[in-house]
C-alpha cells in the first residue's frame, strides 16, 4: 500500500482493517469459492486513479455493499466485473473466470441492474424481459413464467403489456430486476439500485434481495444509502478515491456506528 | 448459442422496427420509389421496342417496294425516275435500298436506362454509310430531360439506396448507447461485434429484399428470365447492388464503432455520401477534362468539308456536279453513265478515308480520357457500381460500341457487295435482293460482361473488406456503454 | 442587441471545425468549377469561332458555280458559347453544337458533347451552378439545423430568451450570422466570377454583367429561402437530430427526386415523338403536302409564269422558271418544317413548363431554370439560336434562288461568278436580351418569389410558436 492519508485506517474494535480483511473474507467464504473476486484490481484513466489495488471477494448468499461518495470508484468496480472496462492491472474474476480473458463466458454468470434501467421504449415490459432473458441464454422461457417473474420483481400485472415509454423509473427498475432474476445468474451487480425510488419501493426491493440471497446469489451493490446497506447487506466496504478503506460485517455494527465510521473516512 | 443469440437480436429488431414510426414510413416510401423507377424503366423499354419494330418493318417495306418495281420493269414498265432506277447498283445499294439495323434494348434496360436515352440505337446502312453516320443523334429528346436523367432503378440504387442505409443504421450502436439500453445488452454474454452485426444484417436483409425483390419483379414482368443470357446479367445486377449496399452498411458500422454521438455519426455519414457519390466523381471528371481534353467533334465537320472539296476539285467538272445535284432540272434524258457513278464513288471513298482518320484520332483521345477516369474510379464506389449496373443492364458504353463496330463492319460488307457492281456498271435484278448481306447482331456473351465486371466488382468487394475490417477492429474495442 | 447575436453566431460558426471543412470543400469546388468552366468555355468558343470562320472561308472560295449548287453546298453554323456559360453549362452538352444549312432541308443539330462522354461523366458533371444549387444549400442546412433545436436541447434557449431578446430578433440574428459565414465563400466566388466576365467573355451575350448581377440575385434569394426553411424546421423540430433528418429529406427531394420526377411527368403529359415517327411524318408531308399546304407543281408554276409574262414558251421568259419553282418549293418546305419542328419545340417548351411548375415542390427547379436562362444555356435559347440559323438558311437560299431566277433563262446552264459568295452576308447571331429571358421565365421568377415569401412567413410563424424547453 502506498503511503498517504487514505491508507491510514482506524483500528477500532468493531472494524476490521483492510490488512485483516483477508481473514474475514476467507472466513465468510471459507467453505465455498468466491463468486466475485477482485485481485489487486486497478483502473487508471489518463491522470486519475479510479480504482487502486482492490481486493474483494463476494461469496454465495452474501450481499456486499460498496459505500462511498461520488467518484469513489464504486461504479468503475462494477464495470470492471462486467468487462465494460479493461483493468490497468490486476484482474476481476467471476466464478473463477478471468473477466478480461473470458468476457462472454463470465457474463453468463452475471446479472446487472444499472442505476438507470433503460429499456426499449416501444416494447412492453414483457417483451423487453423476453428479449434480454433470451440474450442472457434463457431463450425458451414461456410467457407465463416471464409474467410470473415480473410479478416477483414487483411490477403490477396491468403494466406488463403496456409500452415501457409509459413506465416510471421504479417500474423500469423492476423490469431490470426481473431481467436479473430470469437469468438465474450466480452473481448480481447492482449500481445504486434504489436511487430515485420511493421508500416503499425501496423496501420491496430489499425484500427481493433477501430472497435472492437465500437462493445463494452473490450480490455486489454500489450505494450511497448507509441505512439500506446496513439493513440489507451482509458486509459493507467503504471506498474513497478508488481505494477500499474499510470493510465490516453488518451484524457487528449498529446504524450509528456505520455512519460515524463512514464520516470519519470522508473527512480525514 | 451464437446463432440463437443472433436470432434473438433479429427478432427483437423486427419488433423494434415494426414499432418505429420513422422506419415504418421510410421503408414503404422506398419501395414506392423502387416501383416508380421500375415503371419508368419499363415504359422506356416499351418505347424502344416499338421503335425497333417500326425500324425493322421499314426494311420489309423498302424491299417489297424494290421487288415490285423490279418486277414491273421486267414486264416492260419504265422506272419511276431514271435516278431512282433500282437496277442501278448505287440506287439499290444507296438510299433507296438502305438497310436499317437496330439494337434491341439491353436485357435489363427496364432497370437501368443508362446511355440508351442518349446514344442512337438504329442506323441506316447503305453504300454512303461512313463515320458521319455515327455522329447522328439518338432518340428525339428534350435536352433538359437528357441533362437531368431518368428516374430509374439504377438512379435509386446509386444515389438514394445509400441514404436509406445511412438512415437505417447511423445510430445502430450510438442510439442504443444514448437511450441507455446498451448497458443492459452488454451485461449479457453478447459482444458489441455480434450485436451490431446482427442489427445491421437485419437492416441489410430488409433493404436488399426490397431492392432485389423489386428488380426481380421488374425482370419478371418484362419477361427477361427467358434465355440464359439475362440470368447471368441478373446475377451481376444483384451482386453489384448487394456489394454496394454492404459497402454503406460497413461504413455505417465503422462510424458507429468510433463511439461518437448519433448526430456526429449522421453528419459524418452524410458527408461521406456527399464526397463519395457527388464530389469525387465530379473531381475525377474535372481532372480528366483538364488533363486529357476530349478532341472536338467540330474538327470532323471541317475535315469532311475539306476532304469533299478536295475530292470534288479533282473531278473539276462543274456541269457533272450540277447534274448530280439536280439532274431532273436539265429536263434532258440523263441516262446512266457508269463512269460518272464510278467517279462519284471514288470521291466518296476518298472522303470516307479522311473521315476515318479524324474519327480514329478522336477515338484515341476519348480512350485516353477514359483511361484516366477508369484509373481513378476506384476512389468512388458510386462510379464502380454505376459501371456495373448499366453494363449488366446492357445499356452501357460497351454494348453500344459493340453495336457500332458491327454496324461499321456490316457497312463494309454492304459496300463490298455493291461497289464492284457500281464500278462495272452492272444492272441489278430482283434476284439480287435475297442475296444481300444481312445484319445479325452478335450480342455480348455472359463471359464478356462478366470479364468487364471482374475488376470493379473485386474492387468494390475489397473496399467492403477494408471498411468492414475497420469496423470489426473498432467494434472489438467497444466494451462498455460509456 | 441583434448585432451581438449576429457576431456571436458568426464566431460560433466560423470556429466550428465541421463548418470549416465543409466550407473549404464547397468553396474549393466552387472556385475550381468556375475556373475549369471558364477555361473550357473559352477553348470551346475559340474552336467554334475558328470553325465558323473556316466554314465561311469554304463558302467564299467556291469558285464559279450555279447558285443553286452553292445552296446545296451550304454552310455550317456553329452555336457559340455565351458569356456566362462557364457558370452554368445548362443543356449545352445535350444540344448539338453544329447545324448544316443547305437548300431544301432544315437539319438537326449534330455533335452533342454528351454523346462522346462516358456514363461516369453523366453522373459526375459538376458546374459552378450545380455547386450553388446543391452543395451550398447542404452547407446552409449543416450550419443552421441546430440553431434553435440545439439551443433548446442544451437549455441555452431559455437563458437567451430570459435576457429579454425577442424571438424574431434571435432568429434574424441567427440568419444573419449564418449568412455572414456563407459570405466568406460566396463573396470570393462572386468576385472571381465577375472578374472572369470582365476579363474575357468567351462568347457573345448582351450585357453579361447585368446577367451576372441578376444571376447573383437569384441565387441569393434561393439561399435566403433555405436559411428560412432551415431555421423554421430547427424551431419546430423536437430535437436537433430530427431537424437534421427532416432537412436532409427536404434536400434530397429538392435536389434528387423532384428534378427527375419532373422529367417523367413532363414526358407523360407532353409525349415526345420518337425520332423515326418524326422523320416519317416529315417525309410524308414533304412528299404529299398537308391540307392547306400543297406541294407546288412545276407545270402549274410554269403556266402561271407564262401567263404572267404573256409568252408561250419557257425559253421566252425573261427569268429562269426553275429558280421560281425552287423558291416556291422552298417556301412549301419551310411551312412543313415550321409545322413539325415548331410542334416539337413547343412540346419541349411545354415540358419545360412542367419542370418550372414542379418548382412548387422544389425551389431548385425554379433556380435552375433561371440560372440556365441567364447563362444562356437553356432549351429556349438553343431554340432562339436554331431559329436564327434557320432564318439565315432561308434568307440565303432565297437570295441564291433569286440570283438564279434573275440572271439566267429557263433551261440555260448558269454559273455565277466566284465573287458572288462573299456578297452574301455571313451568319451573325445576337443573343437575346436579359428582359427576353426573364419574360420567358416569369413562372420560375414567380415560384422563387413564392418560396422566398413562404420561407419568410414560415420562419416567422415557427419561431413565434417555438417551444422554449
Amino acid at each position: 500500500m502506498e503511503s498517504g492519508q487514505e491508507s491510514r485506517i482506524e483500528n477500532t474494535s468493531e472494524v476490521q482493517t483492510v490488512d485483516e480483511s483477508e481473514t474475514l473474507a476467507d472466513s465468510a467464504g471459507a467453505a465455498v469459492a468466491p463468486v466475485l473476486e477482485a485481485r489487486s484490481l486497478s483502473k487508471r484513466y489518463d491522470e486519475v486513479d479510479a480504482v487502486v489495488g482492490l481486493d474483494l471477494r463476494v461469496g454465495p448468499s452474501e450481499i456486499y455493499c460498496l459505500l462511498g461518495p461520488n467518484g469513489a470508484g464504486k461504479t468503475t468496480t462494477i464495470h470492471l466485473f462486467l468487462g465494460f472496462l479493461e483493468p490497468s492491472s490486476g484482474s476481476a474474476h467471476v466464478m473463477g473466470l478471468d473477466v478480461a480473458e473470458e468476457p462472454l463466458k463470465s457474463k453468463t454468470h452475471l446479472a446487472y441492474v444499472p442505476e438507470q434501467v433503460m429499456l426499449y421504449r416501444n416494447l412492453s415490459g414483457l417483451e423487453n424481459l423476453a428479449y434480454f432473458a433470451a440474450l442472457g441464454g434463457k431463450e425458451s422461457l414461456p410467457t407465463d413464467r416471464l409474467t410470473e417473474i415480473l410479478g416477483e420483481a414487483g411490477l403490477q400485472a396491468d403494466a406488463v403489456h403496456s409500452r415501457v415509454s409509459a413506465y416510471s423509473k421504479g417500474m423500469r427498475q423492476k423490469v431490470g430486476i426481473a431481467i436479473a432474476i430470469a437469468k438465474e445468474a450466480g452473481a448480481l451487480l447492482l449500481d445504486e439500485p434504489t436511487s430515485g425510488l420511493d421508500p416503499e419501493a425501496s423496501n420491496e426491493f430489499s425484500e427481493l434481495l433477501e430472497q435472492l440471497k437465500d437462493r445463494g446469489v452473490a450480490v455486489l451493490m454500489a450505494t450511497h444509502d448507509l441505512f439500506r446497506a446496513k439493513e440489507t447487506g451482509t458486509r459493507v466496504g467503504i471506498m474513497r478515491h478508488g481505494r477500499l478503506v474499510a470493510e465490516m460485517t453488518t451484524d457487528e455494527i449498529g446504524h450509528a456506528d456505520l455512519e460515524r465510521i463512514y464520516l470519519e473516512h470522508m473527512h480525514d | 448459442m451464437q446463432t440463437k443469440t443472433i436470432k434473438t437480436i433479429l427478432l427483437n429488431e423486427w419488433r423494434l422496427l415494426a414499432a418505429d414510426r420513422t422506419l415504418r414510413i421510410v421503408l414503404p416510401l422506398f419501395i414506392v420509389l423502387f416501383a416508380y423507377a421500375l415503371a419508368n424503366g419499363m415504359a422506356w423499354v416499351r418505347f424502344q421496342e416499338h421503335t425497333v419494330q417500326v425500324v425493322r418493318e421499314g426494311n420489309v417495306q423498302r424491299t417489297e417496294g424494290l421487288e415490285r418495281e423490279l418486277a414491273a420493269i421486267k414486264n416492260g414498265a419504265e422506272p419511276s425516275s431514271p435516278f431512282r432506277d433500282p437496277r442501278n447498283a448505287n440506287v439499290m445499294g444507296g438510299r433507296r435500298g438502305a438497310r436499317s439495323v437496330a439494337l434491341d434494348p439491353g436485357p435489363l434496360t427496364a432497370l437501368a436506362v443508362g446511355q440508351s436515352d442518349l446514344l442512337p440505337y438504329y442506323y441506316d446502312v447503305s453504300i454512303y454509310t461512313n463515320e458521319t453516320t455515327f455522329l447522328q443523334n439518338g432518340e428525339v429528346e428534350n435536352p433538359l430531360n437528357l441533362m437531368v436523367g431518368r428516374f430509374d432503378l439504377a438512379f435509386v440504387a446509386i444515389y438514394l439506396l445509400p441514404l436509406l442505409v445511412l438512415a437505417m443504421g447511423f445510430n445502430v450502436l450510438s442510439g442504443e448507447r444514448e437511450q441507455g439500453t446498451l448497458a443492459l445488452t452488454l451485461s449479457q454474454p453478447v459482444s458489441a461485434r455480434r450485436f451490431v452485426t446482427a442489427k445491421l444484417a437485419f437492416r441489410a436483409m430488409l433493404v436488399l429484399a426490397a431492392a432485389i425483390g423489386v428488380s426481380l419483379i421488374g425482370i419478371l414482368i418484362s419477361g427477361g428470365f427467358g434465355s440464359s443470357g439475362p440470368l447471368g446479367r441478373i446475377l451481376l445486377w444483384c451482386a453489384a447492388l448487394t456489394v454496394y449496399a454492404l459497402f454503406w452498411f460497413a461504413l455505417t458500422a465503422w462510424v458507429n464503432s468510433l463511439g461518437r454521438s448519433s448526430s456526429w455519426n449522421a453528419t459524418v455519414l452524410v458527408g461521406a455520401w456527399l464526397v463519395l457519390v457527388v464530389v469525387l466523381p465530379a473531381a475525377i471528371n474535372i481532372a480528366a477534362g483538364l488533363l486529357h481534353p476530349l478532341p472536338s467533334r467540330v474538327e470532323m465537320i471541317t475535315a469532311q468539308r475539306e476532304a469533299s472539296n478536295d475530292a470534288v476539285n479533282r473531278r473539276s467538272e462543274l456541269l457533272a456536279r450540277y447534274l448530280e445535284d439536280h439532274p431532273e432540272l436539265t429536263g434532258g434524258d440523263a441516262t446512266d453513265e457508269p463512269s460518272r457513278a464510278a467517279l462519284a464513288w471514288a470521291a466518296t471513298d476518298a472522303v470516307n478515308q479522311r473521315l476515318e482518320e479524324v474519327s480514329e484520332r478522336h477515338r484515341s483521345g476519348r480512350d485516353e480520357q477514359n483511361e484516366l477516369i477508369r484509373r481513378y474510379r476506384f476512389l468512388s464506389p458510386a462510379l464502380l457500381v454505376q459501371e456495373m449496373l448499366i453494363d449488366a443492364a446492357g445499356t452501357g458504353d460497351s454494348r453500344f460500341a459493340r453495336f457500332q463496330s458491327q454496324v461499321r463492319a456490316y457497312a463494309g460488307q454492304w459496300q463490298s457487295f455493291f461497289v464492284p457492281a457500281i464500278l462495272a456498271g452492272e444492272q441489278m435484278s430482283a434476284d439480287v435482293l435475297p442475296t444481300l448481306p444481312a445484319f445479325n447482331f452478335v450480342d455480348e456473351s455472359l463471359g464478356d460482361v462478366g470479364q468487364r465486371a471482374t475488376v470493379p466488382l473485386s474492387a468494390l468487394i475489397i473496399l467492403v473488406g477494408l471498411v468492414g475490417a475497420g469496423a470489426w477492429v473498432g467494434l472489438g474495442k467497444v466494451r462498455g456503454a460509456g | 442587441m441583434i448585432s451581438h447575436i449576429v457576431r456571436k453566431e458568426f464566431m460560433d460558426v466560423v470556429r466550428d471545425g465541421r463548418f470549416r471543412w465543409c466550407a473549404a470543400l464547397v468553396g474549393a469546388l466552387l472556385l475550381v468549377s468556375l475556373g475549369t468552366g471558364w477555361v473550357q468555355a473559352r477553348n470551346a468558343q475559340k474552336e467554334l469561332a475558328a470553325a465558323q470562320a473556316t466554314a465561311r472561308d469554304h463558302w467564299e472560295s467556291q469558285g464559279e458555280k450555279n447558285p443553286h449548287s452553292a445552296a446545296h453546298y451550304g454552310v455550317y453554323a456553329f452555336k457559340p458559347r455565351l458569356a456566362l456559360s462557364f457558370v452554368d453549362e445548362g443543356v449545352d452538352s445535350y444540344t448539338g453544337t453544329s447545324v448544316f444549312l443547305e437548300a431544301h432541308r432544315q437539319n438537326d443539330f449534330l455533335l452533342r458533347p454528351a454523346q462522346d462522354a462516358t456514363p461516369a461523366q453523366r453522373i459526375g458533371a459538376l458546374t459552378a451552378a450545380q455547386v450553388l444549387q446543391h452543395l451550398v444549400p447542404l452547407l446552409i442546412i449543416l450550419l443552421t439545423f441546430g440553431a434553435l433545436a440545439g439551443e433548446r436541447e442544451r437549455g441555452t434557449l431559455r437563458q437567451l430568451l430570459a435576457t429579454g431578446v425577442g424571438r424574431l430578433e434571435l432568429a434574424m440574428g441567427k440568419a444573419l450570422g449564418a449568412s455572414a459565414a456563407l459570405a466568406l465563400l460566396l463573396v470570393p466566388a462572386a468576385v472571381v466570377g465577375a472578374a472572369a466576365i470582365v476579363v474575357g467573355s468567351p462568347g457573345p451575350a448582351t450585357s453579361p454583367l447585368v446577367r451576372g448581377a441578376v444571376l447573383a440575385g437569384i441565387y441569393l434569394a434561393y439561399f435566403a429561402t433555405f436559411i428560412g426553411l432551415s431555421l423554421a424546421v430547427s424551431a419546430r423540430a423536437p430535437s436537433a437530430r430530427t431537424a437534421l433528418v427532416v432537412l436532409l429529406a427536404i434536400w434530397v427531394v429538392n435536389g434528387l427526386v423532384a428534378p427527375r420526377v419532373a422529367v417523367d411527368l413532363s414526358k407523360w403529359l407532353y409525349p415526345t415523338p420518337s425520332a423515326i415517327e418524326f422523320a416519317h411524318t416529315l417525309e410524308q408531308e414533304m412528299a404529299n403536302g398537308v391540307e392547306g399546304v400543297d406541294r407546288p407543281d412545276r407545270a402549274v408554276v410554269t403556266q402561271n409564269l407564262l401567263a404572267q409574262y404573256g409568252v408561250e414558251r419557257t425559253e421566252d421568259l425573261p427569268i429562269n422558271a426553275i429558280g421560281v419553282f425552287l423558291q416556291e418549293s422552298e417556301v412549301f418546305g419551310d411551312q412543313i418544317f415550321d409545322r413539325n419542328y415548331g410542334a416539337l419545340w413547343d412540346t419541349f417548351k411545354r415540358q419545360g413548363y412542367v419542370h418550372e411548375a414542379l418548382a412548387v415542390t422544389a425551389p431548385l427547379l425554379a433556380v435552375r431554370t433561371l440560372s440556365m436562362g441567364l447563362a444562356g444555356t437553356d432549351v429556349e435559347q438553343h431554340r432562339h439560336f436554331a431559329a436564327a440559323a434557320e432564318q439565315y438558311r432561308r434568307d440565303l437560299v432565297e437570295r441564291l434562288n433569286g440570283e438564279l431566277t434573275e440572271n439566267s433563262r429557263t433551261g440555260e446552264v448558269y454559273l455565277a461568278s466566284a465573287d458572288l459568295w462573299s456578297q452574301m452576308p455571313p451568319f451573325r447571331y445576337d443573343a437575346p436580351e436579359v428582359s427576353w429571358v426573364l419574360k420567358n421565365r416569369a413562372l420560375s421568377l414567380l415560384m422563387l418569389g413564392l418560396w422566398l415569401a413562404g420561407a419568410f412567413v414560415v420562419v416567422t410563424y415557427a419561431v413565434r410558436r417555438a417551444e422554449v424547453a
